[in-house]
């Protein structure tokens, strides 16, 4: 058995000790609850929102049990060059997906792994601009969020810090911002590419700040471009949630179970959530747990809410706004792609060494919402799919277009799409290898999405076009990340959570991760979510303090 | 990058810079202080005159020394970095070829005890400060064309701009080198008609200056991740700034604390290759993965320029003491 599906077979975070993720073989010690003791938190999700909150709190001295349905990996260990074996990093278990446009669920937008998708993010670390978190009041759309931008921009610093961040010296965008802890790394073919072609439309760009660092730190070697970015990293240069702030949570006295599938939150006769049944070793176990923590993301999350129903909250626990799975957001993330005489050799480094966020800074546009692009570096596997599908090439044509894999070039954007409650999670009748019910995810693009994402092909295309790109080709169905269906707001009828990731309706239940959005931005999300978990824990302890937990 | 790196290439390159490392480190005893120190044994002298016939010929020699030092930094260094850009401009093999004829000569005049200038070594050293600046305009063309021009992320990332500054620093110490040794008896040296303790004074403070911008460019690359990585930025500029004002102030002044600073940087420059093969340790797969870490981790070669710098400036002081002018 080769260690990965070890990993899968059967817990490894077990006996008082954890894998060192730093290490081969070896392990760190583990402290251990049982569960039949009430601890102070359990959190559900190990990913960018769950882990920063595990260790943030254990670090203030609570008692913390971390679940995640994924398995401990062991990066130096467990993580093949290989895309397609990788694909056990993401969340491939069984959904149901409608509407007018699907979302492809799996490695774009869900991770299975203590870290969650942290392990195989691509790294990409940016700040919101400051408008979006007042959205509806500033600039006419969607929410506005209960978070003041000021407030946000002193825990971003903090995110940037824990993850040490590699950026570049000075951010073109947006008000002053701390320095980056590591400078940006060097650029590749491609992202040489986009800042020309930038330049050449007049527009700003810079090196991406990205979560891998440019120089060693700690027990983190500097990044050596392997170019296996958008999955586990096996150097540990790559920041992920696994290599940070789990480590840190475990030194500080939390536990982590893996391989640990929460199926129900169960809620006392007082109203108030008592602990969680969850899936782990071959059973069904119950943790009790003073205040549970849902950090899922945006299906695993409102999935989880609905399941837990009882005789009081019939609609699903924190649902009595009815918006729990609704909002579902997801980002527009189609691309350009052009081929060049000389050659780009985009697959060096990780993939988004690039951007230009000038479409999310100006709003002389006819629709709402911003979008950025990055430089790309689709791995042969990823090209071939995008060959086929985009271009539906097949047999020779498909062979003779993969002769120029090291000429090709492409921008690829995260753009922003609007909230609508028809976009939703919602639970089908089918269930899972658990015998939990599978999440229905339906989604359809609305109009402004859609002037969005052909504004957005057609500046692309034109950034192509000006550093002499040919045979370019649009690929105009692709989305990743998520958010929403759990919103924060500053009203209970309008919203799931406080600005503290509190629940409105249980007071010892919270939802802490990319559900919570009112809106999503133009930009990757995990740098938001990580930052408003810090923020989580920092209320959690003022709460605390004042006894009002 | 296709196929491995030159072993023998580098290993040549680590023995030069160890024997310019054993080069320096002869007749530290020169400076003697502590004669000077007691008037009954200090040497009498004369403005203008000359009454050692070999002091010429000894500071010139500490000069070779230092620009030995300078062209095995600029050899092993523009080895390691010229072969990881694949030497794909045939001009990259230009200042190897010039740092070896310059090691050679360096070791020629360290030897050579006659007070004239050699042809020869004249021609080297000039090649070699000519090959440095023209070394500069590569680099600078190189860091202009990129997309941004200017900006941080091509002075990290294009060219070092400054590299090139040793090979030009190589070749001016020992030219000046030689300009000291061809003082006619009963002269003091002069250069251009600058008593040449005080020239070479004010080229080691502004070849110190130069070198500390350019590891501290490369050491915020770095993020000063390690707090050694601020040594380079702060012992050198305290002894550019000794130097210089020994360049420009009174010759007859002991400036111990200006010696002592001097050997900081020289120290620091040896201390520095430790610190980077350390640094080449922490790159993933350590030594073991040797062949890639070489390149992509800190530049080993890079520091000793410290060392030779420090040495021109305590050669010049050696000079002024020599020879006062005032």
């Amino acid at each position: 058995m080769s260690t990965r599906d070890e990993a899968r077979a059967a817990p490894r975070a077990i006996n008082g000790r954890a894998p060192d993720v730093f290490r081969r073989g070896e392990w760190v010690p583990m402290r251990e609850h049982a569960e039949e003791e009430e601890v102070d938190f359990v959190v559900v999700g190990t990913g960018a929102g769950g882990a920063p909150l595990i260790a943030r709190l254990a670090e203030s001295g609570f008692s913390v049990v971390g679940m995640d349905a994924g398995p401990y990996f062991r990066p130096l260990e467990d993580f093949a060059s290989d895309e397609r074996e990788q694909e056990q990093l993401y969340w491939l278990d069984e959904r149901i997906c409608d509407g007018a446009n699907p979302i492809v669920m799996g490695g774009k937008n869900s991770g299975q792994a203590v870290g969650g998708s942290t392990v195989h993010f691509a790294m990409v670390s940016l700040r919101f601009r400051p408008e979006w978190f007042k959205s509806r009041s500033a600039l006419g759309y969607g929410a506005d969020w209960p978070l003041d931008w000021r407030e946000m921009w002193g825990y971003y610093q903090i995110a940037e810090q824990a993850l040490s961040i590699s950026g570049p010296v000075r951010y073109p965008w947006g008000p002053r911002r701390p320095r980056y802890p590591y400078r940006a790394h060097e650029l590749n073919g491609a992202a040489e590419l986009l800042a020309r072609g930038a330049e050449a439309l007049g527009m700003k760009w810079t090196a991406t700040p990205l979560a891998t660092v440019s120089a060693p730190h700690g027990r983190s070697p500097p990044c050596v471009y392997r170019g296996f970015c958008r999955f586990g990293c096996s150097t540990n240069a790559k920041q992920s949630q696994l290599v940070t702030f789990i480590p840190r949570a475990l030194a500080a006295g939390a536990e982590i179970r893996d391989l640990a599938m929460v199926g129900r939150i169960e809620v006392g006769a007082n109203g108030r959530v008592s602990g969680v049944h969850y899936h782990r070793d071959g059973r069904w176990r119950f943790q009790k747990a003073r205040n549970v923590v849902v950090a899922g993301y945006a299906i695993e999350t409102p999935r989880l809410l609905l399941a837990s129903a009882t005789d009081r909250y019939r609609q699903g626990l924190a649902n009595s706004s009815g918006l729990v799975g609704k909002n579902l957001m997801t980002q527009s993330n189609q691309a350009v792609f052009g081929r060049m005489a000389q050659e780009v050799r985009w697959y060096k480094g990780p993939p988004s060494l690039a951007i230009t966020e000038h479409w999310n800074y100006e709003d002389r546009k006819e629709f709402f919402g911003g979008y950025c692009w990055m430089a790309q570096g689709p791995l042969p596997v990823e090209w071939v799919t995008i060959q086929t599908s985009s271009r539906g090439l097949w047999g020779q044509a498909l062979r003779d277009a993969m002769e120029h894999y090291i000429h090709q070039v492409g921008l690829k954007m995260v753009g922003e799409m609007l909230p609508d409650e028809r976009n939703r999670v919602t639970l089908a009748d089918e269930k899972d290898q658990y015998g939990l019910p599978i999440a229905r995810i339906t989604y359809s693009w609305g109009e402004n999405d859609k002037a969005l994402i052909q504004h957005a092909l057609g500046q692309m295309q034109m950034s192509l076009e000006a550093v002499g790109a040919t045979d370019i080709f649009r690929q105009e169905d692709d989305t990743n990340h998520l958010a929403g269906t759990a919103r924060m707001g500053s009203d209970p009828s309008s919203s799931v959570v406080n600005a503290d990731c509190r629940t409105w309706d249980i007071p010892n239940l919270w939802v802490c991760d990319g559900s919570v959005f009112p809106t999503t931005g133009g930009v990757n999300p995990s740098l938001t979510i990580t930052s408003i978990a810090l923020r989580t824990a920092d209320r959690i302890c003022a709460l605390a303090a004042r006894g009002e937990l | 990058m296709s196929g491995r790196p030159s072993h023998s290439a580098l290993g040549l390159s680590s023995a030069v810079l160890l024997a310019a490392a054993a080069l320096a480190l002869v007749d530290r005893h020169a400076a003697r202080p502590w004669r000077a120190r007691i008037p009954a044994l200090r040497k009498p002298t004369l403005r203008g005159k000359v009454t050692d016939a070999t002091a010429a010929v000894r500071a010139a020699r500490r000069m070779n020394r230092a620009a030995g030092l300078l062209a095995g930094s600029v050899l092993a260094d523009s080895a390691v970095e010229h072969y990881r850009g694949s030497f794909h401009n045939k001009a990259m093999i230009a200042p190897l070829a010039s740092a070896i004829f310059s090691l050679a000569v360096s070791a020629h005049g360290n030897a050579d005890k006659r007070p004239v200038a050699h042809r020869a070594r004249d021609v080297v050293y000039s090649g070699a400060f000519f090959t440095g600046l023209l070394g500069a305009g590569f680099h600078l063309f190189n860091v202009s064309k990129r997309p941004g021009g200017f900006c941080w992320q091509n002075l990290f990332y294009g060219a070092p701009l400054l590299a090139p500054a040793a090979l030009i620093l190589s070749g001016a110490t020992g030219f000046l080198s030689e300009r000291v040794r061809d003082t006619l008896p009963g002269r003091s040296p002069t250069i251009a008609g600058i008593p040449a303790g005080r020239a070479v004074a004010a080229a080691t403070a502004l070849g110190l200056i130069g070198t500390m911008g350019e590891a501290g460019l490369l050491h915020f690359r770095g993020a000063y991740h390690n707090p050694f990585m601020y040594a380079p930025v702060s012992i050198p500029p305290v002894a550019a700034v000794l130097i210089g004002h020994a360049a420009l102030g009174r010759a007859r002044e002991r400036r111990w604390v200006t010696r002592l600073f001097l050997r900081l940087s020289a120290a620091m420059g040896f201390a520095g290759v430790g610190f980077h093969i350390f640094g080449v340790a922490r790159n993933m797969g350590g030594w073991r993965n040797w062949s890639q870490n070489l390149l992509n981790g800190p530049p080993i070669p890079a520091p000793p320029s410290f060392t030779g710098l420090a040495l021109a400036g305590l050669a010049a002081l050696g000079l002024m003491e020599d020879h006062p002018d005032d």
